[in-house]
């Protein structure tokens, strides 16, 4: 890891926000699947970045942001917690461990910038009193751009350059303890979280047979995930026949 | 007054480009994306208004609280937008009218769109491409990357237009009928398959207790769990998590800290 790497690493954290990349930042390039590629591409290992940041999504798969309560930054956990995992060589459940905190982590500065973003507002009603339509478009992304882009490439700079070493020393330290092992246990579980997350979403008593039959179909007959969603897609299908109005069947 | 200005494609689509890139550019406690709303209708409010007054009330009146979500909630916008054309050609729409559209669609669009996309879409496709990811295959994190910002803005653009067409009644239109209810309906059955699938790939969890009953060795993990079903434990794990998270007892944080101490401990001491 050097100097220019943790930059880039900083530069694309800060533009996996609002308002770049057509405005879809949250939605996609703060998933962390997303975030290991590209960290992985800036690192010289995309295929590792990928696999690492494919699993640090797994916690993040049911990520809610609703009515702006962030329940914790995945972007932060998916580039910075990529970046020191790719250079100091850790498991992916290792890196799923590391990038947890980070997460949480992320969510102060998120907190601090919805606070902060409050007061911009308030430019922008000085420019609607005068009549000035460009100044309250300018005051909605310019002072939030300035402010965050200094920030968040501070924020990887600092935890990168002194992350690095750091954890190449509790590493060292903890070698031929069962703590790398227990981690493990700990990044085997944390995707429940994820899912179950995203099954407070969907899941109802209706739709719980379908969850059983797309673990079964993977815990017996081992299907990959593009064929489960096809199955899934089938009984989708099915479902909208028979709800539409006056369907009958077999007579 | 009846000052005859019509808005034409390029407006309503530059109004809509400035929503899309910039709606949470600015995301803040107290207005939430009030500014990105006046944003995208500041160009929209100079064109229709050249009266300063009245120019300045359309900013103000455009300025306040707003929050929905960024993509089925366009259909606010586009009504909004057909609402401040009429009423700028003389109609006779008050502030009341359109605070009103903005007010009480806001919020069952919001739970209408949070719903298909951070519920269903995105999940979705985010897992199919954690399914390819984890096996190194770059495929994974393309299609997240250039899939699913296609979908979602083609979903935001498509409902801006209909909103706009339809004006105040788009929403009406959008909430009655079954329709809606049909596809969150199908979505969420999809949604549930994938999500079983990727309960049995991804949630790795066993026990490594093992005693010995008289002669015979017993190991809990081959000889009872795996010989029930494969992959109970990781099941049960994530319906009890669900459980929790449904219940309200604990939220997500309480539950994250939960299984790192129960799942670092067990590892430590040699149960898990």
């Amino acid at each position: 890891m050097n100097w220019l790497q943790a930059f880039i690493i900083g530069l694309l954290y800060y533009f996996s926000d609002a308002p770049w990349f057509f405005g879809e930042g949250y939605y996609v390039l703060q998933r962390p699947i997303v975030a290991g590629f590209l960290t992985g591409l800036v690192m010289g290992d995309p295929v590792t970045g990928t696999i690492i940041g494919a699993t640090i999504n797994l916690i993040y798969l049911g990520h809610l942001n609703v009515g702006g309560s962030m329940p914790s930054d995945m972007a932060v956990a998916g580039y910075i917690g990529t970046a020191l995992a790719l250079a100091t060589n850790v498991s992916t459940e290792v890196a799923l461990a590391i990038a947890v905190p980070l997460g949480l982590l992320g969510t102060i500065w998120w907190v601090g910038k919805m606070t902060i973003d409050s007061f911009f507002v308030h430019w922008a009603d000085s420019y609607a009193a005068k009549g000035d339509e460009k100044g309250v478009m300018r005051m909605n992304w310019l002072p939030s751009a300035v402010m965050m882009l200094v920030f968040k490439v501070i924020v990887a700079l600092v935890i990168l350059m002194a992350g690095v070493p750091l954890m190449e020393r509790f590493l060292n330290m903890i070698e031929g303890t069962n703590i790398l092992h227990a981690l493990g246990v700990v990044g085997g579980l944390l995707p429940a979280l994820g899912i179950g997350l995203n099954l407070r979403a969907i899941l109802k008593n209706e739709t719980m047979p379908f969850l059983l039959v797309g673990f079964l179909l993977v815990a017996y007959f081992q299907i990959s995930i593009v064929g489960v969603a096809l199955f899934g897609v089938v009984f989708a299908l099915i479902y909208m026949q028979m709800n539409k109005e006056g369907a009958t069947y077999g007579g | 007054m009846a000052a005859n200005v019509k808005l034409d494609k390029k407006d309503i689509q530059r109004s809509f480009w400035l929503w899309q890139f910039f709606s949470h550019a600015n995301y803040n406690y107290e207005r939430m994306q009030g500014g990105a709303f006046a944003m995208c209708m500041a160009p929209i409010i100079a064109k229709l208004y050249p009266n300063k007054e009245e120019k300045v009330a359309g900013l103000q009146r455009h300025l306040t609280f707003f929050n929905t979500n960024p993509n089925v909630g366009t259909v606010i916008h586009g009504a909004v937008l057909s609402m401040e054309e009429e009423r700028a050609n003389g109609a006779d729409i008050s502030d009341e009218a359109i605070n009103a559209v903005k007010t009480g669609m806001m919020g069952p669009l919001a739970g209408i769109g949070d719903a298909l996309d951070q519920g269903v879409i995105i999940p979705l496709l985010v897992a199919l491409g954690i399914s390819f990811g984890r096996t190194g295959n770059l495929f994974g994190p393309l299609l997240v990357l250039i899939g699913l910002p296609i979908i979602l803005m083609a979903i935001a653009y498509s409902c801006w237009m209909k909103g706009y067409q339809l004006g105040s009644r788009a929403i009406t239109d959008m909430l009655a009928g079954g329709r809606m209810k049909q596809i969150i309906g199908a979505a969420g059955i999809l949604g549930c398959t994938v999500m079983g699938g990727l309960v049995a790939t991804s949630v790795s969890f066993q026990t490594a207790i093992a005693f010995n009953i008289g002669e015979q060795e017993f190991n809990l993990q081959s000889q009872l769990f795996d010989a029930i079903m494969p992959g109970l434990l990781p099941l049960a794990v994530t319906l009890g998590v669900y459980a929790l998270l449904r219940k309200e007892k604990f939220n997500a944080t309480q539950i994250l800290l939960g299984m790192v101490v129960i799942g670092f401990a067990g590892g430590m001491i040699g149960i898990f």
